[in-house]
Parts: structure tokens; sequence; C-alpha cells
């Protein structure tokens, strides 16, 4: 027991206990860093309201977006490069690590390069030049309509090597005698992919959207470091945690003042939300996994 | 080669493009940064693609010593190593006996560590922060050290104890009847044999400290103290009109990552797919 103690007492005090202080909190009102007296669900109520409920439901569309981007752009893609590779066998380590490398570097450092390249006068507008898909100016991240699309292209550069290696592990682990049936029957690739494969890599599915899920709603970094905590332009790449962050560290408003008890309570809802639908997601995947017997 | 040879390769192609256009949508960014970093910021806008036509040095001389990148590596070295460290020794000493004997709050305790696998413990920042207040941690790396181990712990304890439950009994049985202490046969029995199992979570809490960015922004307000992610998140304002540089302090800041990944793409891929991209 001794043994345990010093892991347990680390995990509870700088995990376990500030987010239950947190959830706790929720439900008081805050001047500043200072807790007042219970207020119940009111800082909950002001959350549904303006001048909040523009900024909470644009985030919340935002990272649902980049939640739907992702599981096509990313995991759709990588589950494409997956099965290529898996069929030619050769070359196979080397590609993985290849694809896999930008997932080891730091979101800042990714989104940084990428800002850099996608500058008005930098390497993507060169490149469009040079093919004949632009003139004039690269505008794009300063596009309301297109810089959240940008940001979810990006972390899919980024994180592109996940989804090729679990679904290549998936593909291994299924009997090489179900593809050749297939084949004597006549499947063609992309047929024996989607009626053959598919089913029977619903784990790999299920512990990539789950995966997916809870990185794209922790989506910070590439806002931050690419469009600025306002996630700019006029909030059009905010997400729920930048939001949290500007109520809770200041950068909210014209003034910026923090606002505890709405960060807070922000701060529970998405607690709920991740544990319910995390729950919920791999219940679903559980009930349609095909057993072999 | 007959025909049906030519034609299995041919029906092949089109795939290997595929992979190869995504190779090239990987390499060339990578391939920009690093010509960059040795090109004239003037070059950098001029001539995008091509080579440097003089290699320089500068940008990396000037990122080193004119932006002081040098103690922001120091600061993410100490607080990876520390954090790396802590981790490993609380998490086995933890794990050892939550997967070696079979005790009645074994299971409850281990699913309480898990269930920290996938907290969103962003979410208790703000508390989080007072604490680290109230405990003189604010502008530390011991504090950050404390708050990346305290993360990383369920991920090590359910890691290590996945290994240490399937190792056999009679490994222990015969040190123990030598009169081992129990913290002798965790060091000098139980660790070396699940070597795989420590490199993988060395590994993964090494790559997860060195990139975070959000704990040191929160956490961290003295410019001495700052982390290199949080560092190149001040740089690429700062220097905005220095391209070459922040182009050499993004370099700078992948290297040991890089080497790393030189060094091990084996056990990162092998241990991707074990843990199904825990992150």
């Amino acid at each position: 027991m001794l043994f345990v103690l010093p892991a347990l007492a680390i995990y509870c005090l700088f995990v376990v206990y500030p987010l239950a202080t947190s959830l706790w909190g929720s439900f008081f009102e805050w001047k500043g860093l200072r807790m007042r007296g219970f207020v119940g669900l009111d800082n909950f109520a002001r959350l549904f309201v303006d001048p909040s409920w523009p900024k909470l439901s644009g985030a919340f569309a935002h990272n649902v977006f980049w939640f739907a981007g992702i599981m096509v752009l990313q995991n759709g893609l990588g589950l494409v490069f997956a099965y290529l590779l898996f069929l030619r066998g050769r070359g196979t380590a080397f590609l993985q690590s290849a694809f896999f490398f930008p997932a080891v570097l730091s979101p800042v450092i990714v989104g940084a390069l990428w800002r850099l390249l996608l500058t008005p006068d930098g390497v993507v507008e060169a490149l469009l030049h040079k093919l004949g898909l632009l003139d004039g100016r690269l505008t794009i991240l300063g596009d309301s309509t297109w810089a959240l699309w940008v940001l979810i292209a990006v972390d899919a550069w980024n994180w592109m090597g996940l989804p090729v290696l679990i679904f290549t592990a998936g593909l291994r682990q299924i009997q090489p005698e179900v593809f050749e049936a297939a084949r004597l029957d006549g499947a063609g690739a992309g047929r024996v992919l989607w009626s053959i494969a598919l089913p029977q890599l619903i784990p790999s599915i299920s512990s990539l959207t789950t995966l997916t899920f809870i990185n794209t709603f922790n989506q910070f970094d590439l806002v931050y470091v690419m469009q600025g905590v306002q996630g700019n332009p006029n909030f059009s790449t905010d997400t729920l945690v930048t939001y949290f962050y500007r109520l809770a560290f200041g950068a909210e408003g014209a003034v910026g003042i923090t606002d505890i008890g709405l960060a807070l309570a922000l701060g529970t809802l998405l607690f709920l939300l991740l544990t319910i639908v995390t729950i919920a997601l791999l219940r679903f995947f559980e009930r349609r996994t095909v057993r072999l017997t | 080669m007959t025909n049906l040879d030519i034609a299995y390769h041919v029906k092949r192609l089109p795939g290997w493009v595929v992979l190869a256009l995504w190779m090239l949508v990987v390499a060339l960014p990578l391939y920009i940064l690093v010509v960059s970093c040795f090109k004239s910021t003037a070059e950098i806008y001029g001539d995008k693609f091509g080579l440097p036509t003089s290699w320089t040095l500068d940008n990396f001389v000037n990122a080193w010593t004119k932006a002081q990148f040098a103690r922001y590596m120091v600061n993410s070295f100490a607080v990876t190593g520390g954090a790396v460290v802590l981790t490993l020794v609380v998490s086995a000493m933890a794990a050892f006996p939550l997967s070696r004997y079979q005790l009645g709050w074994s299971s409850p305790v281990l699913a309480f560590f898990l269930a920290g696998v996938m907290l969103p413990i962003r979410l208790a920042s703000v508390e989080l922060f007072t604490l680290m207040k109230s405990l003189d941690l604010l502008d530390s790396r011991l504090g950050l050290v404390f708050v990346y181990s305290a993360i990383r712990i369920p991920f090590a304890v359910f890691i290590l104890a996945n290994f240490m439950r399937v190792l056999p009994r009679e490994l222990e049985e015969a040190a123990r009847l030598d009169g081992a202490g129990e913290g002798r046969i965790l060091v000098s029995i139980i660790l070396p044999t699940i070597r795989p199992a420590i490199a993988i979570v060395a590994i993964f809490t090494a790559i997860a400290v060195w990139n975070d960015f959000f704990f040191p922004l929160i956490f961290i307000f003295d410019d001495d103290y700052k982390t290199v992610p949080l560092a190149i998140t001040t740089f690429i304002g700062q220097f905005r009109t220095d391209w070459g540089m922040v182009f050499a302090s993004l370099a700078i800041s992948m290297m040991p990552v890089l080497v790393m990944y030189l060094l091990l793409a084996r056990q990162i891929r092998e241990g991707v797919g074990a843990t199904g991209g825990l992150k």
C-alpha cells in the first residue's frame, strides 16, 4: 500500500482535486478568483443568453465541424493510406514512420510552420501561383469562411500518421483467408475494403473516433498559435477551450475581465459532454463489434 | 516480365501515386523549413523553393544568442526530464502492488487511475492555478514537473501494471525466499524484465511533456522559466519579420524529438499500435 501512495497523492492533488473543485465551483458566484455565495445554476443560465450565447454556440459549432472534418479528412484518408500500404506490404514501415513524424511534433511547431507557409507572400501562395490556381494574395487565414477549414486541414496533416498506424495494425489482425475468399469471389479492392475489412475494423474505428472526439473538443493549441486566442478572424475559428481560456484567464471582451463563474460552468458542461459522449461512443461500437467465433 | 506481371504492376500504380503524393505533402513543408533556416530573410522572400545560394548559420546563431533560445531549451529539458523520471518512479512503485498482489482494493484503485487517462484536465486549470499559487509553484519548473507527472501517471500505471500482471509468479518467489525486500524485488527483478513497457512510458511521456504548451502558458510568466513551445508563440509575434530566425528556432526545437524519432521510430510505431493511440 505504501508503494501506491506517492503516485496516488500526486494524481489526487494535481488532477482529481482541482477537477472536483472546478465542478463544485461552477455553482457559486465568483469575484475574480474569490468564491462567493452559492448561486445554483445561475452561471449555467448565463452561458445561454447574450453576451455568451453567440460565442458558445459558435465555438460549439466549430468543434462539431472540426470533429466531422477530422473524421473524413484524417481518419478517412488514413484508412485509404493504411489499406494501400496493407495491400502492398513493401515499404510499409518506412512510409508509416514518415507519415507519423508530424505527430511527434508539438502542435505549436506545426501551427507556427503552417502559419509561415500560409501567410500572404508565403510558400503556399507561391506554389499556387506557379500551378496557376490563384492570382493575387493568399488571404485564406484571414477569411472567416475558410480559416476554420484550413486549421482542420493542418490538424489532419499533423495527426495523419495515427489512423494509418492504427488501421494497418487492425488490418493485419484480420485472418488472411477472409481476404483470399473475397478475392476468389471476384471482389475488387474497394469492395473488399468496404464490405469485408471495414466491419472487422470496428475496434480501430472505435478508438479513433473516441480519440478524435476527445482531441477535437480539447482543441486549443493550433487556434492559439495560428489565429490567436480570440479565434480570428471575428471568432470564426473560436473553440470551446479557447472560449474557456478567455473566460478563465481574462482575454474575453475588450477590457479582458475574467468571469470565473462562467468559465467553470462552461468547464462543467464540457466535462459532462466529453464523459457522456465518450462512454456512448464506446458502447455504440462495442455493440457493433463483429466477433468471429 | 510477362504481360500478366505488367498488368499487375500497372494496376498497383495509382495506389503508389496516392501514397507518394501524401509523402510529398508531409515532406515539402519540412523541406521548406530546413532550407529556410540556412537562408537570409531576403532570400526566403525571394527564392522560396530552391536551396540557399550561400548557406548561412546566422539564423541559428541569432536564435541561440539574440533570442536566448538556449535557456528555453534548458527549461524544456529540465521539465521533461524531471517529469519522465518522477512519473516512471512513482508509477512503477504503484503498478507493482496493484498488479502483483491479490488485494481487494487493487482493482478499484486501478480503475481510479485509469479514469484519469481521459480526464480533460485543462478544464480544471482555474482551480489548478489557485492551487499552484498557494503552493508557491507558479513560475516554477518544479511546478510543471508535478502537473505533468500527475497527468501522465494514469497512463503510466495502466501500461506498467498490464506488463507486470503477466510475469510468472516464480520470478519473485525465489528472491522473496532469499529474504529480498519488496523494493529490492521491484528494482532488480520486475523492472529489468519489463524494459519495453518502461521505454513506451518514457517515450510517450517525454513527447507529451516536451510538446505541451497549455500549462506553461498558464503557469509561467517569467521569461527565465519559459519552455520552448511557449517561447515559440511569443517569438512568432515578436520576430515576425525575421523569418530566418523563426524558422531556425522551429528547427532547433524539433531537433530533440527528431533525434529520438530516428532512433526509436519502430518502438514508437509499435507503442502506438499496442496502446491504441492513447496519448
